[in-house]
């Protein structure tokens, strides 16, 4: 790699300190993953100053609050994958993690490192996206929240101001424990990108698709949702074949494009299917009274 | 900069400029170029260590990332008394041929076994979907690691038997 300078964050607070005072010239490292890989294969120059933010102790962990479940930026892919609480309240973040790269990759990589490298592809994205999931950011003037989909610019470019840091993930707590499920479809099992990937979720205790809720990745520049599936499924029976039929509505909200990976038709058939599979994923997992019970 | 960590359970230091992986250091810079530079771009998984305990691309991980953990790495694995099982599976059943995915391939295997002594088939294959072979097919691979558990199981390996038996 091409010489850069080093200087290690204590905590959150530190990290946006040592952004300001380096301006420009500063790039935030996390789990490095995607951030190392691109510097090695990069023609532009390699930024001035490496600010580490991987020993924060405070941008970690995962637990209840008063405002939901919140995910420091710092969870690693694999911390997710092991978390009991996740398991227990949004096994769908699970499987969004567990696909991620491959078992190396995952203990390293990120939850925030995959947000703000901000691919259209990635794998964090559709599930958060589809529990309305907030963000916090720290910059020199404080903190922020915004809605995840506020962070999303477009490929690789976020909403992120001067010497900002994405420091943790909230699922607001009226979508903690709501069914719901992640599908991803790349071109292997294991350590592939998604052609595309979808997560869908909704109460359906009553037998009908309560508060819908469907977003897609790979299809679009950011990671999207597909508000006139969710409008056209929402208090409908429960049937496959209104999940196909969502399906095949999120279809023409997304805009794929063709690429070496696969045609901008397939992606579109691809969309249907999965959106169908991660409805019925996330069916599987409604429980009578549930929305009750986590309210 | 200065970086000390612990490789092999040996305390060791470095001082090395920034832009330097954990990979460069151990091989470069410590001399233990059992972790091999493939891809270097997190793809292949030769370069595989074990970092605190998780299986982890040392080609992604800057040398400063590093300093204060505890590494292992491949050399780290045979005692006097023998090779690990895993080496010992490997080479006995050729589960190997070319090598140069085997460090990380065995590290990756190690680092599993560490956390789960009897892994199903599927675990196994989830696990090693970072480290590319371009010559077994990974069956025997595979084979291996079963093999591996169940002698890590018992008190028969050589490895892990005790002093006294030499």
């Amino acid at each position: 790699m091409k010489p850069f300078g080093y200087v290690a964050a204590k905590d959150s607070g530190h990290a946006v300190a040592l952004l300001a005072e380096y301006g420009k010239g500063a790039k935030v490292l996390a789990g490095g993953t995607d951030l190392l890989a691109d510097l090695k294969n990069s023609p532009h120059p390699p930024p001035d100053v490496m600010v580490d933010i991987s020993r924060a102790a405070d941008l970690k962990g995962i637990a209840l609050t008063d405002a939901g479940l919140r995910i420091g930026a710092l969870t690693t892919h694999t911390e997710i994958v092991d978390s009991p609480l996740i398991a227990d309240t949004l096994p769908a973040l699970a499987e969004a993690a567990v696909v991620i790269g491959a078992v190396q990759t995952r203990n390293l990589g990120t939850i925030g490192g995959n947000l703000m490298t901000c691919v259209p592809s990635m794998d964090s994205g559709p599930t958060l996206l589809a529990l309305d999931a907030q963000v916090t950011i720290l910059g020199p003037s404080g903190r922020r929240t915004i809605p995840l989909s506020e962070l999303f610019v477009g490929p690789r470019r976020t909403s992120l101001g001067f010497a900002e840091l994405l420091v943790e993930i909230v699922i607001p707590k009226k979508n903690v424990g709501k069914p719901s499920a992640f599908q991803k479809f790349g071109l292997r099992k294991g350590q592939a990108l998604a052609l595309v990937n979808a997560a869908a979720g909704f109460w359906g205790g009553d037998g009908v698709f309560a508060e819908p809720a469907i977003a897609l990745g790979a299809v679009a520049p950011t990671v999207i949702r597909a508000p006139k599936a969710e409008a056209w499924l929402a208090g409908r029976p429960i049937s496959e074949e209104a999940m196909a039929e969502a399906g095949r509505i999120a279809a023409t909200e997304a805009k794929p494009i063709t690429d070496f990976r696969a045609s901008a038709e397939y992606r579109l058939d691809l969309i249907a299917v999965l959106v169908k599979r991660a409805l019925a994923g996330a069916h599987a997992r409604v429980t009578p009274n549930q929305k009750d019970l986590a309210s | 900069m200065n970086v000390t960590l612990t490789v092999n359970g040996e305390l060791r230091s470095a001082s090395v400029p920034p832009e330097t992986t954990l990979l460069v250091l151990l091989r470069e810079h410590f001399m233990l170029t059992g972790a091999k530079t493939g891809c270097d771009i997190g793809d292949c998984g030769a370069c595989t260590v074990i970092v605190d305990g998780k299986a982890v691309n040392a080609c992604l991980m800057l040398a400063a990332q590093a300093d204060g953990r505890t590494v292992v790495t491949i050399e780290g694995l045979a005692t006097r008394e023998g090779l690990h099982p895993l080496q010992q599976v490997f080479e006995e059943t050729g589960a190997l041929q070319c090598g140069f995915c085997g460090p990380g391939v065995i590290m990756t295997a190690k680092a599993l076994l560490d956390e789960n002594p009897s892994p199903s088939t599927q675990e196994i294959r989830t696990a090693l979907a970072g480290n590319l072979c371009r010559c077994t097919g990974y069956v025997k691979m595979i084979d291996g690691v079963h093999e591996a558990a169940k002698m890590l199981q018992s008190t028969e390996t050589p490895a892990l038997a005790a002093p006294q038996q030499r």
